[in-house]
């Protein structure tokens, strides 16, 4: 494929110009890869490491004397290294599928409570060993990452049962230690190793040409907008008035969730744009009428989103805000078929027997 | 393959630029003729043939389809080719295999769907289908259906026959052993419903089998199923060696991140034990996505290749010590066929890529051919 679409438009370098050879067409492919790797990627994981450094630093400092205000900056590292987690969360290829990562930081959704029954177990177990990186490493995913942790700080009596029983603040610990781990991990490998492997992408190795990594980039720009749209809210919602679970929201507990999909559509909008100004970005593979019309859904949808609260159960209580949601909804959907609409209009497709079942 | 295959490759690197074998053997015959189905970016489904000449594929025909196809049957002294539609479809599209030309539709009834898959027998006289008897809301819907084919001249006709119970629900791939006289199914053991679309209505107590009945009378001889934990994990698809050897790929339907068996391998009666299964050393066990999309022995029986195709990967085993020999990327890869030297696969991308197992060499061979499509799940071949 020739990037015949928005690098043209924009009166880009001219190595970008029309009916290049293949093999500078694969040069394209690559120069979009590495801006997303450098540019948005890696950044985002380095926040997100750094935040997870803070917050295994905090949860020691509250173990050692747990109080009301240690738990209120406990809470307040949740919610910094949540905010990273939310802006990367739709890169769900590399580094982050390795060991289990992605399902280790953040097991969501848990439709048979598994999550709770597990950690009163291991809690109740009271098992030193456990607590080993190694070990704790190998316990079900759903007592390892951020829903566990949730649920340790954010219960009404929280702060009642972590200053009462020891091993229930070392099992808090032990979580933000796993992810602080996880999350180095994560980082390290893109940057030591994959990005070299998207760097040379376009040789035999993990992907099959440069086009082929700039795929991934492009799903994990596309699928998160639906899977926000139907997990995130429309499951939430209900079909009526009245049918509403908030309790199926992501994060509810910490009261976050729409701020959840705040950070999610902001990250996607930076996915796409790019953070720095060399004007390569992922948007750079479509057309530029296109990238004006996703770019549009975007600034509503966002709109819309800066207008609510953080909390999803606070969003409701008001008049109107069951529309608000709905509005969002309706704008995701938007934005998701402005993607897919976008993507037909070029040679690039993002599965076929891959979504088939069969 | 050799251990030091690696170093081979050096050596080897650039010696080779197209699938020579396959090339040679393809010489004013036609063959091998390649067979799948495909979908464009209008929806629309259709039946291609294709060949190779020195590197390069070459359509032979190209016909639309009602609807979304699966698998196709082929039996070379019928002429005919047979495409079977997807679930929950119900027509058999018959088409002339020196022309591509369409012979034939035939639906099954209306109280009944296809599963994608089907086998003639190597005379040419049967074919056999799986099938959902889905108004049977309990108890075990899938079907094995013997039909009578008949080729005269521009005439291709299939007769229902018989129909036998698979001894399972959700049957799909079926295979006749060497012998003809044994049917080995894959009953996936989910439950779905035509007024349900493609949802699947019974995860948590499904049961899948490898199941051997008689061709002939349809009774019970073997029935084989993993351990519990794996209930989950649904036998698909299949495919044989010359010894009989079965290989099993699976499609499991239980979190991303449990470790369950994708493929397996059984032989009726030296094996009462069961299925032994194959697995992948981490990250590739992973990378499968728990997802095995076709499986296909090569043509010496010892290696088969089985498409990841959520994995974006295709992986190639030794069945000699159950182990994996390696993998290459293919993104959306599914449909594969054995070839002189290797495996020839496709991929929902319209990629069609020639692999050569000796040396781990990979040949682009085109995409899509004169217009673009997606290569749907299986590759058929038409053999010397």
């Amino acid at each position: 494929m020739k990037f015949r679409y928005a690098f043209i438009a924009a009166g880009l370098t001219a190595n970008l110009l029309i009916a290049q050879p293949a093999d500078e067409s694969a040069e394209n492919w690559t120069e979009v890869n590495l801006a997303v790797t450098d540019s948005h990627v890696i950044p985002a994981y380095t926040s997100l490491m750094q935040a997870t450094q803070e917050l295994e630093t905090i949860a020691d400092a509250f173990c050692r004397s747990p109080d009301a205000e240690g738990l209120a900056s406990f809470q307040d590292k949740f919610h910094s290294s949540m905010d990273p987690w939310q802006q990367i969360q739709h890169i769900q290829f590399g580094p982050i599928t390795y060991f289990n990562w992605n399902f280790r930081i953040h097991y969501w959704p848990d439709e048979q409570g598994t999550g709770a029954r597990q950690l009163d177990a291991l809690i109740a177990a009271e098992n030193q060993n456990i607590l080993s990186s190694d070990n704790f490493a190998v316990e079900s995913v759903a007592v390892q990452g951020y829903p566990a942790l949730e649920r340790l700080l954010f219960e009404a009596d929280s702060l009642t049962s972590l200053q009462g029983n020891p091993y229930r603040c070392q099992v808090a610990q032990t979580i933000t230690r796993n992810i602080s781990e996880i999350t180095r991990g994560v980082q390290t490998r893109w940057v030591d190793e994959f990005r070299t492997t998207v760097a040379n992408a376009d040789e035999r190795g993990f992907f099959e040409s440069a086009e082929d990594a700039t795929i991934d980039f492009l799903k994990a720009q596309v699928e998160p907008v639906r899977r926000i749209q139907q997990q995130k809210l429309e499951e939430v919602l209900g079909e009526s008035a009245g049918r509403e679970r908030v309790q199926r929201a992501e994060s509810w507990r910490s009261d976050r969730s729409l701020r959840n999909i705040r950070l999610n559509i902001l990250a996607l909008e930076g996915l796409f744009n790019g953070a720095d100004d060399s004007g390569v970005q992922l948007s750079s593979v479509l057309l530029t009428e296109d990238v004006a019309t996703i770019n549009n859904d975007f600034t509503e949808l966002n709109a819309s989103l800066a207008a609510l609260p953080d909390s999803f159960a606070e969003t409701l209580e008001v008049d109107g805000g069951r529309e608000n949601l709905e509005q969002v909804i309706a704008q995701l959907d938007t934005l998701f078929e402005a993607l897919e609409a976008a993507l037909k209009n070029t040679d690039l497709y993002l599965g076929f027997n891959s979504l088939d079942g069969d | 393959m050799n251990i030091d295959r690696r170093q081979f490759n050096t050596l080897a690197a650039g010696l080779l630029s197209w699938p020579t074998v396959v090339a040679a053997s393809n010489k004013n015959t036609g063959k091998p003729l390649f067979l799948s189905a495909a979908s464009d970016g209008d929806d629309r489904h259709w039946v291609i043939g294709f060949s190779t000449e020195t590197g390069i594929t070459k359509q032979v025909f190209k016909h639309q389809l009602p609807a979304r196809a699966h698998h196709i049957a082929v039996h070379e002294a019928l002429g005919v080719y047979l495409v079977i539609a997807r679930r929950p479809g119900r027509y058999l599209w018959a088409g002339d295999l020196a022309t591509g030309k369409h012979l034939n539709t035939i639906n099954v009834p209306d109280d009944r769907h296809l599963y994608g898959h089907g086998v003639f027998t190597n005379n040419g006289k049967n074919f056999y289908t799986t099938e959902n008897a889905w108004k049977l809301i309990n108890g075990d819907s899938g079907r094995v259906v013997t039909w009578q084919a008949d080729r005269r001249g521009d005439t291709f006709t299939l007769e229902r026959l018989e129909e036998y119970p698979s001894y399972g629900t959700g049957p799909h791939e079926l295979l006749l052993k060497p012998d003809q006289q044994t049917l080995v199914v894959a009953n996936g053991g989910i439950r779905t419903h035509p007024d349900r679309g493609r949802e699947k209505l019974n995860i948590t107590s499904m049961q899948p089998s490898l199941v051997y009945m008689d061709a002939g009378t349809g009774d019970l001889q073997d029935q084989y199923v993993l351990k519990a934990d794996y209930h989950k994990a649904s036998i698909r698809h299949l495919d044989q060696n010359a010894s009989g050897l079965i290989a099993i790929a699976m499609q499991y339907q239980g979190e991303a991140f449990d470790r369950a068996p994708l493929l397996a391998l059984h032989q009726q009666g030296k094996e009462g034990k069961g299925m032994r299964t194959l697995w992948a050393p981490e990250p590739v066990q992973g990378q499968m996505s728990q997802y095995v999309g076709s499986v296909r022995f090569d043509n010496s029986g010892r290696y088969i290749a089985a498409s990841c195709p959520r994995g974006n990967m295709i992986s190639f085993w030794d069945t000699n010590n159950d182990s994996l020999v390696g993998t290459v990327r293919s993104r959306d890869g599914c449909g594969v066929s054995a070839v002189d030297n290797g495996f020839l696969y496709t991929a929902g991308t319209g990629r069609i890529v020639w692999y050569d197992l000796a040396t781990d060499q990979v040949v682009d061979m085109g995409s899509s051919l004169e217009d673009k499509v997606f290569w749907d799940n299986h590759l058929s071949i038409l053999s010397v």
